[in-house]
């Protein structure tokens, strides 16, 4: 099991939250919380609590960047993961910079996605361990 | 020469400006008077300094330039339009008393393009004008054309990279949610519903395949490819590219054998877009090739510093007549895939695209024991 703890997924598109939970699922997730907007994901995050976050940074109401500064204002060693379409270099940095630890392309092939995921959690566990 | 039907279609010559400058009173009335049944406009000037004051006010389509003119000359005052307004100046035809060599040669040299002599013959002075009319309008109405073609491609480049933009995301969860549901993520299914799922998974994969080529064709045409580079190990590159393609290739009995990489040379590359080309390269030979194939990948430093990646296949080869289509957008041949799989025409043609960008070549060749060799050209590192 690479992932066994709660996770957040925060995505205004309801595919995107079912696909991305599966995966987390098949990675050992115990249980995944979905929120549909960053307003939502970070009221989410302060009753939930969760050990991982998957934010997209296109939302409605409030996007991925405004919400990553408010969970690690609130929660310093929050695990942000950043979801995107298209990885521009300038969104991945501003993410970088505001604490995520890494990110997703939403249109990698699932195996691949699997793979990236458990590379990025087995090094982050590692790094806090 | 009369204009066809087609030509008086494009070029109206009704209307047209033309700038008469001589200083000789009985000159300007014959031409007005051979010009007349033209429908050209007409306005004169008696001087270079009066043609030069006029020409913004009168923006004519033609000049007719007398040389020797009182103050500047008519040589000078052809150097100087074409000096202010460039790609821009309209045909100055010169106006000389005698064919002399020496003035017919200086005439060309300050950009005229054409001389009439006196005395004036009418026809003479009337198809010079026209052929030159003639092509000055023809050329402005191509560069017009041109520039509007330019622009509707950047919007198609534009609407075409928005909507394969937002076609991705629901393509690629579609075919993630597929993939979930027929390992039996969530339950068992009948062997009916395996099968449209199949369908689906194979569908969606399909079209993800074709939105993410004309994703990349929006970025290259728009001029928005930038190369993210790195020092590349060029053989760890490839062997990651033929470990992806060999699932494939062991599905279609075929083999992929890497020879000649014991050096692996470090090369400043785009590691992911150089990738996206040796998969491009593997997989059309994988899809190519007949059953029981083998499929050679090397690589070469030519003596210049250039690196070569080759690719050869056993496959059909590219049929003669066709090799021009290749690279070439929605470029597909005659050959079909050996397997069935499907071709969006665009592989190629973004491959060409990433390898120019790298300043590289890209061509392919026929060889003479049967199938063809893909040979990427990376030029020499400074």
């Amino acid at each position: 099991m690479i992932f066994t703890g709660k996770a957040l997924v925060v995505d205004d598109e309801p595919h995107v939250r079912k696909y991305i939970s599966l995966i987390l699922k098949s990675l050992g997730a115990s249980s995944i919380v979905e929120a549909s907007n960053g307003a939502e994901g970070f009221a989410a995050y302060q009753s939930e609590r969760p050990d991982l976050v998957l934010l997209d940074v296109n939302m409605p109401v409030q996007d991925g960047l405004e919400t990553i500064k408010l969970i690690r204002a609130f929660d310093p060693k929050a695990s942000v993961i950043i979801l995107t379409s298209i990885a521009t270099r300038q969104t991945v940095e501003e993410a970088a910079d505001l604490g995520a630890i890494n990110y997703l392309r939403k249109d990698t092939p699932r195996d691949e996605l699997i793979g990236l995921l458990t590379e990025i959690l087995s090094s982050d566990t590692e790094e806090s361990a | 020469m009369p204009l066809s039907a087609e030509e008086s279609d494009l070029v109206d010559f009704k209307g047209r400006k033309i700038l008469l400058v001589d200083d000789d009173r009985l000159n300007l009335r014959i031409l007005h008077g051979m010009l007349q049944s033209e429908g050209y406009v007409l306005t004169d000037a008696s001087s270079a300094e009066e043609a030069l004051a006029l020409y913004d006010k009168v923006k004519p389509d033609l000049v007719l330039l007398d040389v020797l003119l009182p103050g500047m000359s008519g040589f000078a005052a052809c150097r100087e339009l074409h000096k202010r307004h460039g790609i821009n100046t309209p045909p100055v035809i010169f106006i000389t008393a005698k064919q002399e060599a020496e003035d017919v040669l200086e005439g060309f040299t300050a950009g005229g393009v054409d001389y009439i002599m006196k005395p004036f013959r009418q026809k003479e002075v009337v198809a010079r004008m026209s052929t030159h009319l003639k092509i000055r309008l023809l050329s402005e109405k191509q560069r017009m054309l041109v520039d509007q073609l330019s622009r509707a491609n950047a919007s198609k480049n534009k609407f075409l990279g928005m909507a394969a933009h937002d076609l991705r995301n629901p393509l690629a969860s579609i075919r993630g949610l597929a993939e979930f549901m027929r390992d039996g993520t969530v339950g068992p299914l009948t062997p009916d519903q395996l099968e449209l799922l199949d369908l689906i998974h194979q569908a969606s994969q399909g079209m993800v395949t074709l939105v993410n080529d004309l994703l990349d064709v929006a970025t290259i045409e728009s001029g928005e490819l930038r190369l993210n580079t790195a020092p590349v190990p060029l053989a760890e590159l490839v062997q990651k590219s033929i470990s992806l393609n060999s699932l494939e290739s062991a599905r279609k009995r075929t083999r992929i054998i890497f020879s000649d990489h014991k050096a692996s040379p470090v090369l400043s590359l785009d590691p992911a877009r150089i990738r996206q080309v040796v998969d491009n390269l593997l997989s059309n030979a994988v899809k190519y090739s007949p059953p029981g194939s083998t499929i050679g990948v090397s690589l070469c430093a030519l003596p210049d510093g250039t690196h070569t990646i080759c690719v050869r296949d056993q496959g059909p080869g590219i049929p003669e007549g066709e090799r021009d289509k290749l690279f070439k957008d929605f470029g597909r041949l005659s050959v079909q895939p050996t397997g069935g799989e499907k071709s969006t025409g665009l592989g190629l043609a973004i491959c060409r695209k990433i390898v120019e960008a790298h300043h590289g070549t890209i061509v392919a060749e026929n060889l003479p024991s049967g199938g063809c060799e893909f040979r990427v050209t990376l030029p020499a590192q400074s």
